[in-house]
């Protein structure tokens, strides 16, 4: 059995069942194809089994041809990477096989002996063989591509026969020159003796190597060749172009690395352009293919990026295999897979692939496949870039770090902008929907992928059961997703509750309490799902993993773990408000906004000095002398992703177009995720030495958000947005109260914290059934509703109340101990902003309540009734928790104090009052009082200033008072912001497409490119330094 | 001498074509281009193994081991080159038949009509 198995027979049934195909033929055309399949399959199952032995420690397999030993003969390796590669590229290639299966036997042959030879690159150890395979390689591509069917697909098969002819030339022109100057031909003979290249001969010889081995992995400006073939090629050919050709060029870059010891940082800088590059210039792409080209390009030079900075740098094997192997295995399947999808699109414009949405789950696959090639967990990429990040900020390296962020943040908009398009866009006309197994493949894709992502976890040392809780949940859901609404309403809520408890069960400090609470939020306010009895796909297992991530996200114990789960309800979340047509837009800046935000966490998490091994969140505590970078990183990120004024943009979009459930748990629960980020990176910001400069500057971020958002809140007319801005003018407090470092304030954030969570929670389930029963959404267009719907009357009104601070309830304590806090720090500026906030929420406040329940307006007809029981039970448990809060507020403080206390043991502000000292001793009147005089004279202020008729003459008197009082607030809200951010993305547009310029379509262009681009690596990469110092 | 002499023509051969595929309009012409590219990669490897006056590598009687190192013509890039002449063959025989399909398909043979893709 072993010689059957060894790994020789790979080349064995590659040629063996290339001869025997034609002949096969003879007998029938089922034959031919048998015999294919045989080959193919054989390859797998030799590589396979090789790749088993292996991992159990088997030693490399050494293949000598010829009966003589290196150098004489030709010898091949199968050790460890080999076999991974060799396997992955046998297993797409066996899966992929069946596009061909039909055709005429030569290309079954071609294919055979394509993906035979990609293997050959991968184990050959003699250079010259290497360029053999290599054109092995080369020509079955040529003819495969001739499949194509159009004459641009035979203008673009030119083109790349003319670029990767010249490439090879210089292959065989650089091996050559090697062995002229040490008479070698064995890669690692060559490696040993590589001192002795040193020579000019010695050296152009390398740099041609070097420049024909990137040239084949398409680097940018020379590339256009490679992304007309991209586009233009049939879709399974450009798959295997795009996976298993790349990976036997990648591989063989690999392999003959240590020959480019002094070249690593340019083909490093190559790379990191190439990356960039591809991905702006995907920006302006509107061809589905021609962008999964510029993918496929930018993802090859970021796994070479990658490749050559952890040699460089030293790491661990284990840690070479997670990020190279991770980025190899994302690209391979993911990219392979969405080729394989586009078969099934018969246009070739992005918004053709709405013909994938359909009951068959085309358009899963799709967002399966995009979110691993965005690097979402949990899939291999994420896993990989976590560990590649870590790395190179060990090394010190922070403009790759940059890089590398920039560059997949700009693949994430490009993909996700697409997604967004077509998820709601009508399946093209005159569409043929495709077969009931023609998804198979690329589902078996998104499977590989999952499995793989898994191994890599555990690679990357993610085991904990909770962490991948959720996402399990929520497979558990998905095959129910046929099945009645109301079913799968109870087991969505059952699976929550159940995952829930047991997430919190055994937490305790700060983390536990945290969690608690968003458990009670998560647990009320799901229930309001249920007032939506149509049939609504995907809806509950993407519902099921957002809420018990947002459970287990302040349980999470490690770095990784936390932003796993992070990513988690990011992405969830992303799909979830995704689902109304007019969310496209705000979905898309939600995703972006909170990419830049993750990114942000990333690098902050990268830079915490921690010893190997060493991940725990508590780490950060006691982190070295960067902790001051790490602090300012992390809390620019949750403040991105908390929508603090000036990234706000996100916000108001995402929480009014979504569900109006859906707003209400992201406003409600799901903004409070950034909270606890906050409150972890504050301790650790205390610990700096800038803790306090910083803690003041997150106050004014804080407060500044509060007052602007109340601003913007006053100016709105729907009434969905008017609670969003809301919501971030009462994020802004919570940030304050964070920023204020105290226990006093650490108290009032968490009750803030509770408090806004079920008083948004109410407001958002109001809106909810308003727009339910009244079809309308504007505040002009309700009014006299309290009749009609006198429980959400008095469950908005309980609420508003709550929410504005004035007693009895809740919010009364929360916000004035807050300012006592303030004018106590002595952080004067901060309170006068806040005594401004509270005038305008008051302002907006009112007129929630008296537009809508007050006046008589036509909204209400005969017909218009009572809000649903699902929506009315949730409001009325919130309200419940309101009133506890407030009557027996030590129910939650006490917890919150003791869960507090340990973060701040000693070297606080707090002095060790027990609370009730503090509350019996601190009488908030005095500051109440302030703030309501304060208040009153800003009223009288405004109503002398609409007397004089101040902004706009005396006729401001005719216009109703809110809508005079909204166009003065705007006066104060200069919409810098979006304008700031919409500059960003129209320049990144612009650049994106100028730079398009240079791929003009012309042949000789693109040669010219090519030959340009190996005097430029010859010059780079030591030439020019040879040149001059011969001067 | 000899070995030079080759050695600079083969790489005058590479230039040359260079220039042509770089300079002709024709598809055929930058096809020759092609193959003169590869003509003169082919000279220029015979000549890195070329010892002048040396002797074919046949050890026997009258060429032992250690004479054979400096007498001998290196045999190895003789056997790279006769590979990579059919290798050569294929991929020049592949471009030909492109050639065809393009000139069926355009009814030129212009290297202009080449720019549907682009951008």
């Amino acid at each position: 059995v072993t010689g059957v198995l060894h790994p020789l027979g790979i080349f064995v049934a590659g040629l063996g069942g290339g001869f025997l195909i034609p002949l096969a033929y003879r007998l029938g055309r089922s034959a031919a194809t048998g015999v294919f399949l045989l080959a193919l399959a054989a390859m797998t199952v030799i590589s396979g089994v090789a790749l088993c032995r292996l991992l159990m420690g088997a030693a490399p397999i050494e293949i000598l041809t010829g009966g003589a030993a290196p150098p004489i003969a030709i010898n091949l390796r199968m050790g460890l990477p080999e076999a991974g590669f060799a396997f992955s590229v046998n297993l797409v290639a066996l899966i992929g096989a069946g596009y061909f299966a039909r055709e005429k036997y030569g290309v079954m042959l071609l294919y055979l002996l394509l993906v035979m030879g990609v293997q050959g690159m991968v184990m050959t150890r003699d250079l010259f063989n290497l360029f053999v395979f290599l054109e092995i390689v080369s020509i079955a591509t040529y003819g495969l591509l001739s499949l194509g069917e159009n004459a641009a697909a035979l203008s673009a098969t030119f083109k790349y026969l003319m670029a990767t002819i010249l490439a090879s030339t210089f292959f065989l022109i650089g091996t050559a020159l090697l062995y002229a100057a040490s008479g070698l031909l064995n890669i690692d003979d060559l490696i040993a003796a590589r001192a002795s290249l040193s020579g000019p001969i010695g050296f152009a010889g390398l740099m041609f190597l070097l420049a024909a081995l990137l040239l084949e992995l398409k680097p940018f400006p020379a590339n256009g060749w490679g992304l007309d073939a991209y586009e233009t090629a049939r879709p399974d050919v450009a798959a295997l172009i795009s996976g298993v050709v790349s990976a036997g060029v990648f591989f063989a870059l690999m392999k003959l690395l240590p020959l480019f010891e002094s070249q690593l940082d340019l083909i490093a800088s190559l790379s990191a352009i190439t990356f960039l590059a591809s991905n702006l210039l995907g920006l302006a792409q509107t061809k589905a293919r021609r962008l999964l080209g510029y993918s496929s390009i930018g993802q090859m030079a970021l796994l070479t990026l990658a490749a050559c900075l952890l040699q460089k740098i030293g790491v661990e094997t284990s840690t070479l295999r997670l990020v190279v192997g991770g980025l190899f295995l994302n690209h391979l399947f993911a990219k392979v897979g969405l080729f394989w999808l586009s078969r099934h699109v018969s246009g070739e414009r992005l918004e053709d692939w709405s013909a994938l949405a359909g009951p068959r789950g085309g358009i899963v696959l799709f967002a399966i496949l995009l979110g691993a090639i965005a690097g979402f967990p949990p899939f291999p990429g994420f896993w990989a870039k976590w560990r590649l990040v870590l790395s190179l900020a060990s090394d010190q390296r922070y403009l790759v770090i940059g890089v590398v962020l920039i560059g997949s943040l700009l693949e994430a908009a490009y993909l996700f902008r697409w997604f967004g398009q077509i998820v709601h866009s009508p399946a093209p006309e005159n569409h043929a929907p495709p077969g009931p197994s023609s998804f198979a493949p690329a589902l078996a894709m998104a499977l590989l992928l999952a499995a793989s992502g898994c191994l890599a976890a555990s690679l990357a040392g993610l085991s904990s059961v909770r962490a991948f809780a959720p996402l399990a949940a929520g497979l558990v859901l998905y095959p129910l997703d046929r099945l009645d609404a109301r079913f799968q309403q109870w087991t969505a809520f059952a699976l929550t509750l159940a995952g829930g408890f047991w997430l919190i069960h055994d937490l305790t400090g700060i983390g536990g309490l945290y969690a608690a609470v968003l458990f009670a939020g998560v647990a009320i306010l799901s229930i309001a799902c249920a007032y939506r009895t149509d049939r609504r796909p995907g809806f509950y297992p993407l519902l099921t993993v957002m809420l018990l991530s947002l459970v287990a996200l302040p349980g999470a114990s490690t770095r990784l773990e936390f932003f796993f789960v992070w990513e988690l309800i990011t992405l969830s979340s992303y799909f979830l408000i995704l689902r109304r047509g007019a969310a496209q837009g705000p979905a898309l800046r939600y995703l972006l906004f909170s990419v830049v935000a993750a990114y942000f966490l990333l690098a902050g998490f990268a830079l915490v000095d921690a010893a190997p091994g060493a991940d725990a969140l508590v780490t950060l505590h006691s982190a070295g002398p960067e902790r001051a970078a790490v602090a300012v990183l992390l809390a620019i990120g949750l403040l991105i992703k908390a929508g603090a004024v000036g990234v706000h943009v996100w916000l108001p979009g995402a929480y009014a177009e979504s569900d109006d459930d859906i707003s209400a748990l992201l406003s409600a629960v799901v903004s409070k995720a950034p909270m606890f980020g906050l409150l972890i990176m504050t301790y650790l910001a205390v610990r700096s030495n800038i803790g306090l400069d910083m803690a003041n500057v997150v106050c004014w971020i804080g407060m500044l958000t509060t007052l602007a958002g109340a601003l913007l809140a006053a100016q709105q007319d729907d009434i969905k947005r008017m609670l969003a801005y809301s919501s971030m003018s009462q994020i802004g407090y919570i940030i304050a109260a964070i920023s204020l470092v105290s226990h006093l304030g650490w108290v009032t954030a968490l009750y803030l914290v509770a408090n806004h969570m079920l008083v948004k929670g109410v407001l958002f389930l109001a809106a909810a059934a308003i727009i339910l029963r009244t079809g309308r959404r504007r505040l002009s267009e309700l009014g006299g509703l309290a009749r009609a719907m006198p429980f959400t009357f008095a469950a908005a009104a309980v609420a508003i109340i709550a929410m504005s601070g004035l007693p009895p309830l809740a919010g009364f304590g929360g916000k004035w101990l807050l300012l006592n806090a303030m004018l106590e720090r002595g952080w004067y500026g901060s309170a006068i902003a806040t005594l401004f906030a509270t005038f305008v929420g008051f302002t907006y406040m009112a007129r929630f309540i008296q537009t809508i329940f007050f006046g008589l307006r036509p909204s209400v007809s005969e017909r218009t009734r009572e809000a649903p029981i699902a929506l009315l039970a949730p409001q009325y448990l919130c309200v419940a928790g309101i009133l506890l809060m407030s009557f027996l507020p030590k129910l939650l403080i006490e917890p919150i104090s003791r869960a507090i206390n340990p973060q701040f043991a000693s070297t606080l502000v707090w002095q060790g009052m027990s609370l009730e000292t503090i509350y019996g001793y601190w009488n908030p009147t005095p500051v109440m009082a302030l703030s309501l005089v304060v208040a009153a004279i800003l009223f009288a202020a405004l109503w002398l200033l609409r007397r004089l008729g101040w902004p706009e003459g005396k006729a401001a008197l005719r216009v109703p008072f809110y809508e005079w009082e909204s166009a003065l607030f705007s006066r104060l809200t200069p919409p810098w912001a979006s304008a700031f951010w919409g500059w960003t993305a129209g320049a990144a547009m612009t650049l994106s497409e100028r730079a398009r310029a240079i791929y003009s379509g012309d042949p000789q262009t693109y040669s010219l490119y090519v030959l340009c681009y190996v005097l430029a690596v010859y010059a780079l990469g030591g030439g020019l330094g040879r040149f001059l110092s011969l001067g | 001498m000899i070995s030079d002499i080759a050695l600079v023509t083969g790489l005058i051969l590479i230039l040359i074509g260079i220039w042509g595929v770089q300079t002709h309009r024709n598809i055929l012409r930058i096809v020759i281009a092609f193959s003169l590219i590869g003509t003169g990669t082919h000279m220029m490897i015979v000549a890195i193994g070329y010892v002048a006056g040396g002797t074919a590598p046949i050890i026997d009687r009258s060429l032992s081991k250690t004479a054979a190192l400096s007498r001998a013509v290196d045999p190895i890039p003789s056997a790279l080159v006769v590979t990579a002449i059919v290798i050569g063959l294929a991929v020049t025989a592949v471009m030909l038949a492109y050639a065809i399909r393009l000139h069926d398909a355009k009814r030129t043979l212009s290297i202009d009509a080449l720019t549907e893709s682009k951008g």
